[in-house]
């Protein structure tokens, strides 16, 4: 894969699915606020990368990244760690309240900081400096949740659902109901390592949508499995939704964003450069991407930051 | 500020840029309407909690506690899975330490000949490499727990304590088969024409006891691993050979104790009783001594006192360490 495809992986009206997008527009009434994030900051160490080498030229190649060789554990553990290590800023003092009732969207291209923000607002992610304060617990719903490959499904889904929380009782009781909705039937008994890639994704949205928190944020969960389970998965976010009271969605799909969402914030080299109304900041962003997209055709000019590749980097431990 | 060096230039109104260089960019970022206080005031005001930072000790134990059916699930779930893929599957568990310990009874016990003096080399040998087998394998298991799951810590909420609790769980959970295998071979070994008898007594009720607070024990020498490896990783790289250093220095082959004469006389005290009193040692010590008749190690109290005094130390210190970093983990 290319950098650009890389950098401008959006969706825009391309998978646009009709079916999706049924009912009305989701208006809010709003409420007490629940979730306020002050001044956040998120700083990643990234051990085995300078920062100056991947700061430096703008065409620094993925190749080129220094690896984490023996040499360099040698060298970072007497020298306490100076020259191996560099740290990402991903989350850069952004600051908002959000109120009972709403829908807010995170958009933004790939690597701006939309899920490390996401992660940090459910508190996954402890932050550097500023903060995050919360009413009740809120959750995060997705396909990342990572399982024990070599364990059985079931295996899985008891770690999963002890791991949200839930007593054994609880994960007892809702058992067949996250098989069902997998989908997965007698692979259950299998180790995980063995399904396909869907069939395992779909079971880790089933796990983690098993229980229902009161904030609730997702991450690009719509963008998994076929268009029957993309409906079913929709069906059971608005189920959540309805006793969440406030819901995240960080997604590439604006179609998406703009069914599900009343509000938009718009994240770019980790800091946030638009909040608002979905309608007027889904319109500024679909114009800066398509700009961007042109921009990429006519000349394959670097028009992201250093800071954004790095990012994609430390990324794909995720 | 870190790597950055590409910044918007300032445009005026976001709304409607003009030039085609202007929608390349994307509008400044938004000045927060409301400042730092206000945001803090609203936050206390409506009683909110603040995510991502350490819970009160208090809290934090009860919420460990609380996630027990989680701990003990994840422990024996990661104990199955480590020997599931090979024929032999969970047979693995007690035929590694069994092997591991003939090596030894080779070199040490036959070809070296350190355990002169003994009655029985092999029960020596034996419960020595069973037991600081366990240890051995908590400490690299703990520095891993965290590193290795970093991907369940970025989705879901839960103490961070749990996964070197669980880690030390699912080791408990393979070496209790594989104590059966060690009192069995302990038992043969007193069959054999060059050593006496090993009956079986009452004293022998007693391993489990030895057995726990060699758990608790090892629970907090995981959670002071964790921490340390947490924040820096090199420290992976130094436990091998610590742990080297811990297992020639507390007798698990060979008892060292008969060593120690040969050093100068100045610190043949002060490193004896080291030796002596270092946990490992007193472990090692206890379970001998229930396990076996042998003349040099008589039961003795003063050594569980020790043994129990150990594994609070240990769990009570390497918890709180462990709390004190809890929100820390998961942000490299």
């Amino acid at each position: 894969m290319t950098e650009s495809e890389l950098d401008l992986d959006v969706d825009l009206e391309e998978d646009f699915e009709p079916e999706d997008l049924e009912g009305p527009s989701p208006v809010a009434t709003l409420g007490d606020p629940v979730l306020v994030v002050d001044d956040l900051n998120i700083v990643y160490r990234v051990f085995g990368g300078k920062a100056k080498q991947v700061a430096g030229g703008a065409n620094v190649k993925e190749g080129t990244a220094p690896r984490r060789s023996f040499l360099r554990r040698l060298v970072s553990s007497t020298s306490q760690h100076v020259g191996a290590v560099s740290e990402v800023h991903a989350v850069r003092g952004i600051s908002f309240v959000a109120r009972h009732g709403e829908s807010i969207g995170i958009v933004g291209i790939n690597g701006s900081g939309k899920s490390t923000l996401l992660r940090a607002i459910t508190g996954l992610i402890p932050p550097h400096s500023g903060g995050v304060y919360v009413a009740g617990d809120p959750a995060l719903l997705g396909v990342n949740a990572a399982l024990m490959p070599q364990l059985t499904g079931e295996k899985n889904i008891w770690i999963g659902g002890l791991a949200l929380g839930l007593t054994p009782k609880q994960v007892e009781e809702r058992f067949d109901d996250v098989v069902e909705f997998a989908d997965i039937g007698d692979f259950v008994y299998l180790p995980m390592k063995t399904y396909s890639s869907g069939m395992s994704a779909r079971l880790r949205f089933a796990i983690s949508s098993a229980a229902t928190p009161d904030i609730l944020m997702i991450d690009e969960a719509l963008a998994t499995g076929d268009a029957a389970f993309k409906a079913r998965s929709k069906a059971r976010i608005d189920e959540v939704r309805k006793n969440a009271g406030t819901i995240f969605l960080v997604s590439h799909s604006t179609s998406t964003i703009e069914a599900m969402c009343t509000r938009v914030l718009w994240v770019h080299q980790g800091q946030l450069v638009m909040d608002g109304p979905t309608g007027e900041v889904l319109e500024h962003y679909r114009t800066f991407v398509r700009a961007h997209r042109q921009a990429r055709s006519s000349a394959r000019a670097g028009g992201v930051g250093p800071r954004a590749r790095s990012k994609q980097r430390s990324k794909k431990s995720d | 500020m870190t790597t950055d060096t590409a910044r918007g230039a300032p445009s005026g109104d976001r709304g409607t840029p003009g030039a085609k260089d202007d929608l390349l960019r994307p509008p400044e970022p938004i000045v927060p309407d409301t400042t730092s206080q206000e945001r803090l005031a609203l936050a206390t005001q409506f009683d909110l909690r603040q995510m991502g930072v350490r819970p009160p000790l208090k809290d934090y134990v009860r919420d460990v506690v609380s996630r027990w059916p989680f701990i003990r699930t994840l422990g024996t779930s990661t104990a199955y899975a480590k020997n599931q893929n090979n024929y032999l599957g969970q047979l693995w568990a007690v035929l590694n330490p069994t092997l591991n310990a003939i090596v030894y009874i080779l070199i040490f016990g036959i070809l070296l000949g350190t355990t002169r003096g003994l009655e029985n080399a092999i029960a020596f040998i034996v419960i020595g490499t069973f037991l600081f087998r366990f240890v051995e394998q908590s400490v690299h298991a703990g520095s891993r727990s965290i590193a290795q799951k970093t991907n369940l810590i970025r989705s879901m909420h839960f103490p961070r304590a749990v996964l070197p609790t669980a880690q030390v769980v699912s080791l408990l959970a393979t070496l209790v088969p594989a104590l059966l295998v060690m009192c069995v071979i302990v038992l043969l070994s007193g069959l054999l024409p060059a050593y006496p008898m090993i009956p079986i007594r009452w004293s022998w009720l007693l391993l489990p006891a030895i057995v726990a607070l060699l758990w608790i024990f090892n629970t907090g020498v995981a959670f002071m691993v964790a921490r340390a490896v947490a924040i820096t990783p090199d420290l992976d790289n130094v436990i091998g050979f610590i742990m080297r250093l811990v297992m020639y220095g507390s007798g698990v082959i060979f008892p060292v104790t008969h060593y120690v004469d040969r050093l100068p006389d100045a610190v043949q005290g002060i490193v004896g009783a080291i030796l002596e009193y270092q946990p490992i040692g007193v472990f090692l010590y206890v379970a001998r001594s229930i396990l076996t008749q042998e003349p040099e190690i008589p039961q003795d109290p003063w050594m569980w006192l020790w043994a129990a005094l150990w594994a609070i130390v240990a769990f009570v210190v390497g918890f709180i360490v462990f709390w004190r970093g809890e929100e820390r983990y998961g942000r490299d």
